[in-house]
């Protein structure tokens, strides 16, 4: 297992090597960020003296290797727009993210697993039609669109809650449930559907013919096996929002979090800022994919590592 | 058993995790404003809150080109000159007089008795210094560009400041009223701090700043000049336009920036004023099928600016008057008015010029804009109808940059949209029209030479005829289809009273609330 874990680690250094330089590459041939910069009236002196200023006037490869040198060193430069350290910025905004997205699992969980249990427990009933139905609008609908009806509705109408900002749980609501309505969706669908499979396999057979009841079959055997299925999608979902898929929602709501800031950074054109935040994305994921990984092993005693 | 154990102990975790760091990331402070609609009608209201669009990155006001750190810093640092509100000339802030000396000397006098927030007093060192800092290479200010004539700045007596231009420079007086003054001793003492917690003359200051969350300012006793009406001031920083909209109509703030024309009919207290954006079509003077003058001008003619400004604006635009700029514009001429739309008349013109069906390729961008995709498309469908077979393409922002300063990859048509930082009709010459400017695509040496000495002489009569005559001529030689003038709006609580500037500064000093 700890060998396991060791490899898993060094193949996320070479993930994050190979990520880098990939973005690096992309960012450069995107265009030149002095132009988007400067104000349209500035003279070509004046772009030339930005560019001189950030160094973007070497050649490119003298501009990777040092960008890779330094990377090494945990040193992403300061960010041109802010200047500030790089990273300080995004590790700054990771914990105000994690807020928000950690609250909206909290409340797609306490919604899809409910959901789901009951849709499988009467297959094609007219509750499970029910269920399935709204499990898969959630899915489908546009998270701005859902933020800015709860906005009109909860904080405009009926005042309960804040329309944006950041800062105490009335300003927190409102956001974490319109991030949780798609994973609440994909989470409610996969109970509903494994749930359904493990209902009619052997093992539940055999447990019913024991006298054991529907309710134990349900949450004491069948739970424990969807449990895996149940965290490749959630782990997707959770890996998505917390690498930037947030930023809708973050910027309906006026949430200063790292979502924001991807959707500010890449309008500026602000190269190490950007390198910075991919870094971080980069390693979230892979250690993500990790947690989920470990997980699946204590779900399935049959997976070992 | 154990599964059911193990998910309640989950659930719980997570949810003790989401609390623990929400309660890290809340301020101790609660955020005042009432979220219930009505606050209690009898109390005097002593705070405005106003959301920006964005957060400011810094609170030095010498280093970043930032609307959303002026809209703060504006009302807590003030500069030697200010333009007044109304007419868009500078006149005396931090400095009582400006006179010239010689062609390349200015001379400020310093306002006695002004006091910066800390208690220091204002002086020459200070006005030198802040200066200096700004043109400093090492220091490497993103406002550079806007002093690029200004070469050093030495104290001449207590209260005297001499200012050394390379060569003459019409502007230098807005070039002052855009440099905001700093202390020299808290700078060089404060290195630190001097990005978050600013130290200044205007008539607020900032007491605290909560990142993410708000900037609150409020009332500065020792203020030279008149005292504010209203007390304090918070900013809240919500990107969205629709959430601001939501926020006012909410209670939840005073003022928002930025609103958008379709969001009129919804707001309490609407405010509107012709802001700085132009937006307009540049011609291909070098090569293509506009390089024909009858071809330019029978685009001008093809366009209805008045249907674009109501259709697609509903009024918050107003039709472009036959040149770049509006006015209060010093150089902006009264001379030319709007082209009419003769559709009629453009089809003549484009039979004169032997036009024979060419494609006209109008290259554009979506999204930097107010609705620039939309007015392309419309403006599109307006030369289609008089006979011009154009063809719109759009490119991502970096694209459309390349082909706006690659004179080689200049389309025969390309949308843009023009601002101007020191309200100069001046600076559009130098940029669009002279054949060395940036985003030139024509060569007019008679004009070039015209240009030049217009922006060389010093007696603004003398200057202002120099920029009539240019206006004429290219009136009818065109370089450009002048489109709109946007307007600013503004969202305001039903019990606010301000005046929008025609500079678009947001002067929490000038409002005030009907009680």
């Amino acid at each position: 297992m700890l060998k396991y874990v060791i490899q898993r680690l060094l193949f996320t250094v070479v993930v994050i090597f190979g990520v880098s330089i990939l973005v690096f590459v992309i960012t450069h041939l995107i265009g030149d960020p002095v132009k988007a910069m400067l104000p349209l009236q500035a003279t070509d002196a004046q772009r030339a003296q930005l560019a001189h200023q950030l160094g973007l006037d070497k050649p490119i490869w003298e501009q990777l290797t040092e960008f890779l040198g330094n990377m090494i060193r945990l040193d992403f430069g300061v960010s041109w727009w802010q200047q500030v350290s790089c990273l300080s910025i995004v590790l700054s905004k990771i914990p105000t993210t994690l807020v928000l997205v950690g609250a909206s699992f909290v409340i797609a969980i306490i919604i899809a697993f409910p959901m789901g249990i009951i849709a499988a427990y009467k297959p094609d009933s007219l509750l499970d039609r029910i269920l399935t139905t709204a499990s898969l609008i959630g899915i489908c609908l546009p998270s701005f669109w859902v933020a800015l009806m709860l906005v009109l509705f909860f904080a405009v109408k009926l005042g309960w809650f804040y329309t944006s900002g950041y800062g105490t749980i009335r300003h927190l609501v409102l956001p974490a449930v319109t991030l949780a309505v798609v994973p609440a969706g994909h989470i409610a669908q996969i109970v509903r559907f494994s749930m359904a499979e493990q209902l009619n396999a052997q093992y539940a057979v055999t447990a019913r013919a024991k006298g054991v009841k529907e309710s134990a079959v349900l949450l004491k055997h069948a739970l424990k096996n969807i449990m895996t299925a149940v965290l490749t999608i959630g782990g997707m979902d959770l890996a998505m929002y917390l690498a930037g898929e947030a930023a809708a929602v973050e910027v309906v709501f006026g949430w200063p979090g790292f979502g924001s800031l991807v959707v500010d950074t890449i309008s500026r054109q602000d190269f190490p800022l950007l390198q910075a935040e991919i870094f971080v994305v980069a390693v979230i994921i892979c250690l993500i994919n990790l947690i989920v990984d470990l997980l699946y092993a204590y779900f399935d005693p049959r997976i070992t590592y | 058993m154990m599964m059911k154990r193990f998910l309640t102990v989950l659930l719980v975790c997570m949810l003790m995790f989401t609390l623990v760091l929400s309660g890290c990331g809340a301020r101790k402070e609660e955020p005042k404003p009432a979220p219930a609609p009505a606050p209690a009608p009898a109390k005097v209201r002593d705070t405005v809150i106003i959301a920006l669009q964005g957060e400011p990155t810094t609170l030095d006001p010498q280093f970043p080109d930032d609307g959303n750190m002026r809209a703060v810093t504006d009302n807590v640092f003030e500069r030697l000159l200010e333009f007044d509100g109304k007419t868009l000339q500078p006149k005396p802030g931090l400095a009582t007089d400006i006179k010239k000396i010689n062609d390349t000397t200015w001379e400020l006098t310093i306002r006695d008795g002004v006091k910066f927030h800390n208690g220091d007093s204002f002086t020459a060192e200070d006005a030198v210094f802040s200066i200096k800092r700004i043109i400093d290479p090492a220091y490497k200010s993103q406002q550079v560009s806007y002093f690029s004539t200004i070469k050093d700045a030495k104290v001449v007596a207590p209260n005297k400041i001499q200012v050394a231009t390379d060569g003459f420079d019409a502007l230098f007086p807005k070039r002052m009223a855009r440099l905001d003054m700093v202390s020299k001793k808290y700078v060089e003492a404060n290195k630190d701090k001097v990005n978050t917690q600013p130290v200044g003359t205007g008539p607020y200051k900032v007491i605290a700043w909560n990142r993410g969350v708000d900037i609150q300012a409020t009332a500065f006793d020792g203020y030279w000049g008149k005292k504010p009406a209203i007390k304090n001031v918070k900013y809240r920083f919500i990107q969205e336009g629709s959430t601001r909209l939501a926020a006012l109509k909410a209670g939840e703030i005073d003022f928002a920036v930025n609103m958008l024309p379709e969001y009129m009919k919804d707001i309490p207290n609407v405010k509107m004023e012709t802001g700085a954006e132009t937006y307009w079509i540049r011609f291909n003077q070098l090569r293509g099928p506009m390089v024909k003058k009858e071809m330019r001008l029978a685009a001008n003619y093809a366009i209805d600016r008045k249907a674009l400004a109501e259709a697609l604006f509903l009024g918050a635009a107003s039709p472009a008057q036959g040149q770049m700029g509006k006015e209060g514009y010093f150089g902006y001429s009264s001379k030319v008015k709007t082209y009419p739309y003769d559709k009629e008349k453009a089809k003549e013109l484009l039979k004169k010029a032997g036009y024979n069906g060419e494609v006209i390729e109008l290259v554009s961008e979506r999204g930097r804009w107010l609705k620039d995709g939309e007015v392309t498309e419309a403006v599109a469908a307006m030369l289609t109808d008089a006979g011009f077979n154009v063809k719109i393409k759009f490119l991502s922002w970096q694209e459309w940059l390349d082909t706006l300063f690659t004179q080689a990859k200049a389309p025969a048509l390309q949308f843009s949209s023009n601002g101007n930082g020191f309200f100069d009709i001046g600076l559009m010459y130098n940029t669009i029209v002279h054949s060395k400017g940036s985003q030139s695509v024509m060569k007019n040496p008679e004009m070039d030479k015209k240009i030049e000495a217009a922006r060389k002489e010093p007696d603004p009569a003398k200057r202002q005829a120099m920029y009539d005559e240019l206006a004429l001529y290219f009136y009818d030689d065109p370089f450009a289809i002048p489109l709109l003038t946007l307007k600013d709006i503004y969202g305001l609580a039903k019990d606010l009273e301000w005046t929008p500037r025609q500079d678009s500064m947001i002067t929490v000093y000038e409002m005030s609330f009907k009680s």
